[in-house]
């Protein structure tokens, strides 16, 4: 009983983590780019949401409504003015100017917001839960999950169905022969990476709701969403969501073995995978 | 010093010779031995203050360069060094305080911790693709802290401290740090410039420039990787000993600080990655800007940031490398230069 | 005739190797050149340079007597030049159908974009690609890495028509296939020069050039070592131009 209570906590954990995870497949795959401030992004949108709610009186969904079009618009403007100078063959500035980018932002945070952790007022909805069988099970959490499947859903149809989709596979397989084809590889680049970022913009106000968040949290994202991505496979955007289960799963047995052990157990998990399929569960080899 | 030209005796060539030494290098190289010595005499004629201050600032040197062999050479990108400075810590407070053995040589031992790990560490993470090596590398640094916070060996969250070094008089502990900063840099910079020039330096070379051209001609890539990755586990291990060894104390969140990350990077980008001169300059400038804003916290790290991201988007080769491009006069070069004595340089590999 | 393209003492390098020393060339509307020389020679350079995939100056390349030298290579598309690149270059991981979509997807945003569309009247469409190569209707779902070679070669043609282009260019088409399928690939070219698209047709197979172009142009180490009409080049001064024979003397 224990266990499968663990187990559904975890594939719930999986829910918040596949909207971290979701952006980073993405921008990856396309642009084989990791952006290290990720993770600092949804906290810097999780603190202006709490502003906005606390300065209007804002329920969760209009921050949302708010949230998710500015999360598209910055990561339009950090693709143009950051990322579409250093995208390339060598990993190496990529990673440094997204780098140097979280530091500042996380410094910046913490002057604008201070060091306090804070959180979203749900008002009630992040205290509601269901009971099956003698399990509750939190509303929120569940509608986390069945966002991210949406969404998970919705950017797998995006991808297969539709010009842009198609567009997307194609500078991700070969921007050159892209461009060739009339694809403008950095206009491509800046919706990719629009559309990761404003997936952000869900997580940001969902993390806020969840539990709290302070200006030194974003490292931490970064590293989940990354060790989802990895343990799924990457380059399918199915298999980052399943990554995420299979992390918040392992977080969530580990963390009733003993406190202290949860996020590592998460870590090991992810050793584990690379130690015995580096291709990932769902990753071709 | 002695002359490093040598004759170039080929039958039927012009008499070239291959110069790998230049006046600008011979003032450098003269400057560092004499800092070196300087470093070694600290006790007579520094505070314990300064050797402090002075510790520090070639843990910065000797972490930075490690950080350039990795990125600006091996093409490996790491974010989590201090892993290896942490486990070498650790390592050296369970001999020294727990196993009794004398710290001073406990320190050199406690070496094998990081060589030990950063093998398998090494085999995991090689195969992640580029960008996720980097975050890979992390991860195995939080994987280290979580561990030492939970491993009873080390005295779990709360740390250990190095009393057994109140066994020996303040002036003996001075003789020991200063002779410990000596060793860090000979070891690191000294070792990094000895690789450089030797006949791993230009497979080392070919393998920064283009490492698939590198490896068709031969350099094995894969092999070279692993053992700078684990060269630079050693030489950040030592650094992380002897910072540790002279704070007295670690944690598990002091011993695996992703600032020390941070530090390297900024370090290497700005003053100039893939030269020991960059780091040179790199640490000089940060070092003085911590004393100087360090106290504005939060600010000083947001103009450290953008530092940073303003390097990879505009000035990839950062301060050195605007000067090398206007003078032409490494402090230490490592190529090879062709002489023709009638015509003064013909070529010159770098 | 006024060149549709043209090429003015085109420059291109790859860092600090020079690999095309000033070529000049002329395509005329409708028509077929084909660009032989030996391996390393610069054909597939003189392609890239056009197609803007490497820096070359404003004037070298001209469009419509327009100069296009330098114009991102999507923009060249957008312009009407198309590319049929060396090594064939598929989205792997795609199926036949959608690497075909993505060119009539840029096509179509070309068309909405500019209203009526600067490109060729070639009016391509998947339909006329599939009557051109009917295997590709059959393999629509098939991932193009599971094609064979000829079969992969059709979906680049196919890929490049459907940019509907009135410059064609081709990069060796013909390489590794079996001389049945090369056959059942230039039988494609009457239908596409039909259409009024220019064609470029880098060949290694100087026969096979010949008989398909009008005229002819020869490289040789970065420069054309020889121009004129394929039907009255001999052997002999082909087999001159193509190895430097004269040059080496001389
Ligand atoms: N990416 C590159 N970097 C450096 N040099 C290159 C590159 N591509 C081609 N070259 C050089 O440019 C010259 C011309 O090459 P190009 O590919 O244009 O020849 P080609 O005529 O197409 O030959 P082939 O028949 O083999 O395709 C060659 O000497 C080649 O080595
Ligand atoms: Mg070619």
């Amino acid at each position: 009983m224990q266990w499968l209570d663990a187990l559904i906590q975890g594939v719930l954990l999986g829910g918040m983590y596949a909207q971290y995870a979701l952006g980073m497949a993405l921008m990856f795959g396309v642009m084989r780019i990791v952006n290290i401030s990720h993770g600092d992004l949804v906290i810097l949108l999780s603190l202006i949401g709490i502003s906005l709610a606390s300065a209007f009186g804002l329920g969760p969904l209009p921050v949302l409504v708010a949230l998710v079009p500015l999360a598209v618009l910055i990561g339009f403007v950090l693709q143009k003015t950051v990322l579409n100078r250093v995208v390339g063959n060598d990993p190496l500035p990529s990673l440094i100017a997204t780098f140097g980018l979280s530091i500042a932002l996380q410094n910046l945070m913490l002057q604008i917001w201070s060091a306090n952790s804070r959180s979203l007022p749900g008002y009630g909805l992040e205290s509601r839960s269901i009971e099956i069988g003698g399990i509750y099970i939190g509303l929120l959490p569940v509608i986390v999950l069945a966002v991210a499947t949406g969404l998970t859903w919705g950017l797998d149809l995006m991808l297969k169905r539709t010009r842009f989709g198609r567009a997307l596979r194609a500078a991700a397989a070969d921007v050159e022969a892209a461009a060739m084809t009339g694809i403008d590889p950095r206009a491509v680049y800046a919706l990719a990476t629009a559309a990761a970022v404003g997936i952000l913009g869900f997580a940001a106000v969902f993390q806020a709701l969840r539990s709290t968040v302070a200006p030194a949290d974003g490292p931490a994202q970064l590293i989940y969403a990354f060790e989802a991505v990895i343990i799924g496979g990457m380059g399918s955007v199915w298999g980052a969501f399943i990554g995420s289960m299979v992390l918040g799963i392992s977080q969530a047995i580990g963390f009733r073995i003993d406190p202290g052990f949860g996020v590592l157990a998460g870590h090991i998990v992810f050793l584990f995978v690379l130690a015995t399929r580096p291709q990932g569960l769902f990753g071709r080899a | 010093m002695t002359m490093t030209a040598v004759p170039f005796a080929d039958a039927g060539l012009p008499a070239v010779r291959v110069q790998r030494q230049t006046p600008s290098g011979r003032i450098a190289l003269t400057l560092a031995l004499a800092a070196l010595v300087a470093l070694v005499a600290m006790p007579w004629w520094a505070s314990t203050g300064t050797i402090r201050w002075i510790l520090e600032l070639c843990c910065y040197l000797a972490v930075a360069q490690m950080w350039n062999l990795l990125a600006g050479y091996a093409g490996l990108v790491s974010v989590g060094q201090q892993a290896f400075m942490g486990a070498a810590g650790y390592a050296l407070f369970v001999l020294a305080q727990t196993y009794g053995i004398n710290p001073f040589l406990a320190v050199f031992l406690s070496l094998l911790v990081p060589a030990v790990l950063a093998v398998p560490t090494y085999f995991l993470l090689h195969r992640l693709e580029g960008p996720y090596f980097s975050i890979g590398t992390w991860v195995v640094a939080e994987v280290f802290r979580l561990v030492s916070t939970n491993l009873p060996l080390v005295n779990s969250g709360a740390g250990m401290s190095l009393r057994v070094m109140k066994d020996y008089s303040a002036f003996e502990r001075n003789v020991a740090m200063s002779l410990l900063c000596a060793t860090l840099l000979l070891v690191t910079l000294g070792g990094s410039y000895w690789l450089l020039r030797s006949r791993f330096g230009l497979a080392l070379i070919a393998m920064r420039d283009n490492p698939v051209a590198a490896a068709s001609q031969g350099v094995q890539v894969g092999r070279l990787r692993f053992l700078i990755y684990v060269a630079a586990a050693v030489g950040c291990g030592l650094a992380g000993a002897i910072y540790f060894m002279a704070q007295l104390r670690i944690t598990p969140g002091s011993a695996f600080d992703p600032m020390w990350a941070n530090l390297a990077i900024f370090i290497v980008m700005v003053g100039g990655i893939g030269s020991i001169e960059g780091v040179l300059i790199g640490t000089l400038i940060f070092f003085v800007a911590d004393r100087w804003f360090g106290e504005y916290g939060a600010s000083y790290f947001v103009v450290l940031g953008l530092m940073t991201l303003a390097v990879a988007l505009y000035a990839r080769t950062g301060i050195w490398g605007a000067i090398a491009r206007r003078w032409d006069a490494p402090w230490f070069p490592i190529g090879r230069r062709l002489i023709d004595p009638q015509q003064g340089t013909k070529g010159e590999t770098r | 005739m006024s060149a549709v393209l043209s090429t003015h003492g085109l420059v291109a390098r790859y860092g600090d190797f020079q690999a095309l020393y000033g070529v000049d060339t002329e395509l005329g509307a409708g028509e077929c050149v084909a660009l032989i020389g030996a391996n390393g020679a610069g054909k597939s350079t003189f392609l890239r340079a056009v197609m803007g995939l490497l820096p070359v100056a404003r004037e070298m390349v001209r469009l419509d007597g327009e100069p296009v030298g330098g114009t991102a290579p999507d923009r060249m598309v957008q312009k009407g030049v198309a590319i049929v690149p060396e090594g064939r270059r598929l989205f792997t991981g795609m199926s036949v159908e959608d690497n075909l979509r993505v060119a009539i997807d840029q096509a179509a945003r070309a068309a909405g974009k500019a209203g009526a569309r600067a490109g060729g009247k070639g009016g391509w469409t998947l339909k006329r690609v599939h009557d051109l190569f009917p295997i590709l209707a059959e393999k629509a779902r098939t991932p193009v890495q599971s094609l064979s070679g000829g079969q992969q070669q059709m979906v680049a043609i196919g890929r490049a028509l459907l940019c509907q282009p009135r410059v064609l260019l081709c990069d060796e088409i013909s390489l590794g296939l079996a001389p049945k399928v090369i056959r059942e690939i230039y039988a494609a070219l009457p239908e596409i020069r039909a259409a009024g698209t220019a064609v470029i047709l880098v060949e290694q197979d100087v026969g096979l050039a010949q008989s398909a172009s009008d005229r002819l142009y020869c490289m040789l180490e970065g420069r054309v070592t020889l121009a004129g009409k394929s039907a009255e080049i001999s052997r002999a001064q082909i087999g001159e131009a193509y190895f430097g024979v004269g040059h080496a003397v001389a």
